[in-house]
């Protein structure tokens, strides 16, 4: 046999396990989603959107999906805030403070969960300002600021130099030339942002419920509570609307932004 | 991280007026990290050195008490059995995601934005629900089991967690994805004109991919595994609900302490005996691998 041809199916084969091993959990919880009956059975065996309708009406589901999107969209908007002025100064003033501070943030992002959580819940307690739901957006923004650091980073990097200095040129100040060429080239990266913060604060698990848990019921929190007392299979549901708010919110990403660049890559791709 | 921004050349006119911007701009992002960041950091360590006191509670001190009580054979093991687990899966998921990003980032355009959306969606799920996903999957009543059954390689249909393979498995799942994105730009500022030199000079695409490629990235794979590293030494939830009691991790003992007995001093020399641990591994990797390097 060929040796080209070979090494081709060997590489196919390769990529389609592993497409397989990413894709397997996943068709799994949403098939189980649509079981007719109680049992987590896979397949399903009859096929039923009963507990999509007992999600969509049941209040306690409700009130977590609503709990979730309001902490991700606060928790989005205020790490990107923070993010922007630190991003902004590196990029411009190549000053060292802003650089010492995306170090935090950088860092913070890599200490293990259970040790932020550990150690915000010790925070929160000292405040004496427990089981609130600003407890978990701050947390949260403040733990994911490395991630819109180093993605409004790769968008300040991406601005033509030429084409700031030629605004300066035309007499524009820096002032303008913000607006002018800055601001509009630095749009999709602001919200590419957004949507990856929103995304991780959505999902995360431990903070949350280390922080402000029984109080405030995020809808990972409710998956893992109604996980450990006995299996309910309206949170297959609540999985799937995980699975569905990922995948449109990078889909929209790749649409937005250049999703190769944001990801590092530097060298321009063929289509 | 990426690498931060290189800096656009600063104006000459500008000077006197940047730290006056400067301030105004970097006010704000300054407190956020000091309240949010350096103070909570702060206490964390001054808990770990408090004395406990009944019902949860604890009085600012400076006591060893508690780091004394790391040094039982019970936390040892569990801190060994940790980072043995971070170990293991960093070595097996660096040794799949390498070949994966590699292939990515030689695919066309259309090819690498499916895989990077499909990797991102993954990466953002909660472990809260690929734990759950995984516990399914490897049920009894699960496909897999059905398929293992029906093929003979299973005689009966058993659930095949908990135990360490289940908790590995699951652990490689959730770091893959990171792992490929972070050795994605490496992979694709490759040159390919090398591979194809060492193909054309007779030697198989794999045997140039393992003798010529993955040299080239050596650093980068290091740090990947590092990463992983990072990642896995804490894991909380897959050890806790597919694995068994000998499968216990740092990371549980520190979330019980926390929540379920009560001892929040104990629970903080935890973590910073853990974090200290792990800063101590990345020291010793950076010095190995900077004594590994010819000086030049």
């Amino acid at each position: 046999m060929n040796e080209g041809l070979l090494a081709t199916i060997l590489r196919r084969g390769f990529l389609s396990l592993v497409a397989l091993f990413i894709a397997a959990p996943l068709v799994v919880v949403i098939g189980v989603s649509f079981n007719e009956g109680r049992r987590m059975t896979f397949p399903p065996s009859d096929l039923s959107l009963k507990w999509y309708r007992a999600f969509f009406t049941d209040a306690g589901w409700m009130k977590s999906l609503e709990t979730s999107l309001t902490i991700s969209t606060l928790a989005s908007v205020i790490a990107v805030t923070v993010a922007l002025p630190i991003a902004y100064a590196v990029w411009r003033y190549n000053s060292k403070a802003a650089k010492a501070l995306a170090g935090v943030g950088s860092g913070l992002f890599l200490l293990p969960g259970v040790v932020t959580a550990l150690m915000f819940s010790a925070f929160w307690g000292v405040m004496g300002h427990v089981g609130r739901i600003e407890n978990v957006v701050l947390s949260h923004s403040v733990i994911l600021l490395g991630i819109p650091v180093a993605m409004l980073s790769v968008g300040f990097q991406s601005i033509e130099k030429a084409l700031i200095e030629a605004a300066h040129t035309m007499g524009a100040g820096d002032a303008e030339a913000f607006r002018m060429v800055v601001r509009p080239a630095m749009t999709p990266y602001i919200l590419c942002a957004l949507v990856y913060v929103f995304v991780l604060s959505l999902n995360e698990y431990l903070i949350a419920y280390m922080v402000a848990g029984f109080s405030v019921q995020t809808l990972p929190i409710r998956v893992f509570t109604s996980l450990r007392s006995g299996y309910e299979p309206t949170m297959c549901v609540g999985a799937v609307i995980f699975i569905l708010l990922g995948f449109a919110a990078f889909s929209l990403l790749a649409a937005i932004g250049d999703l190769p660049k944001l990801m590092g890559r530097h060298r321009p791709l063929e289509a | 991280m990426t690498d931060l921004a290189v800096p656009l050349k600063t104006d000459a006119e500008a000077p006197d007026r940047d730290p006056v911007v400067l301030a105004g701009l970097l006010s704000l992002p300054t407190l956020f990290l000091i309240v949010l960041c350096l103070i909570p950091l702060f206490l964390l360590v001054q808990l770990s050195f408090a004395h406990r006191e009944d019902g949860g509670l604890w009085r600012a001190g400076l006591e060893l008490t508690q780091y004394r009580q790391l040094m039982t054979p019970q936390f040892l093991k569990v801190a060994l059995f940790s980072f043995t687990l971070a170990l293991t899966t960093a070595v097996i998921s660096v040794a799949l995601a390498f070949p994966v990003a590699y292939f990515i980032s030689r695919m066309k355009r259309r090819a690498q934005i499916t895989w990077l959306v499909g990797l991102l969606s993954t990466l953002s799920l909660s472990e809260v629900l690929i734990v759950f996903a995984f516990q399914v999957l490897l049920s009894g009543s699960g496909g897999l089991v059905k398929t293992l059954v029906a093929l003979g390689v299973m005689e009966q249909a058993h659930s095949l967690y908990p135990n360490f393979a289940a908790v590995m498995v699951c652990l490689v799942y959730l770091v893959l994805p990171y792992i490929i994105l972070f050795l994605y730009p490496a992979m694709s500022q490759l040159d390919d004109d090398i591979p194809a030199a060492a193909t054309t000079m007779g030697a198989s695409p794999a045997r140039a991919f393992l003798t010529v490629v993955a040299p080239m990235v050596k650093g980068p794979l290091l740090s990947a595994g590092l990463l992983v590293v990072i990642f896995t030494v804490g894991s909380y939830l897959t050890p806790l609900v597919l694995g068994r009691p000998q499968q216990w991790t740092v990371g549980i003992l520190i979330s019980n302490g926390a929540m379920t007995t009560g001892n929040l001093p104990l629970a903080a020399a935890q973590a910073v005996a853990l974090v200290s641990l792990m800063v101590g591994l990345l020291g010793l990797v950076r010095l190995l691998s900077r004594a590994g390097s010819p000086a030049s």
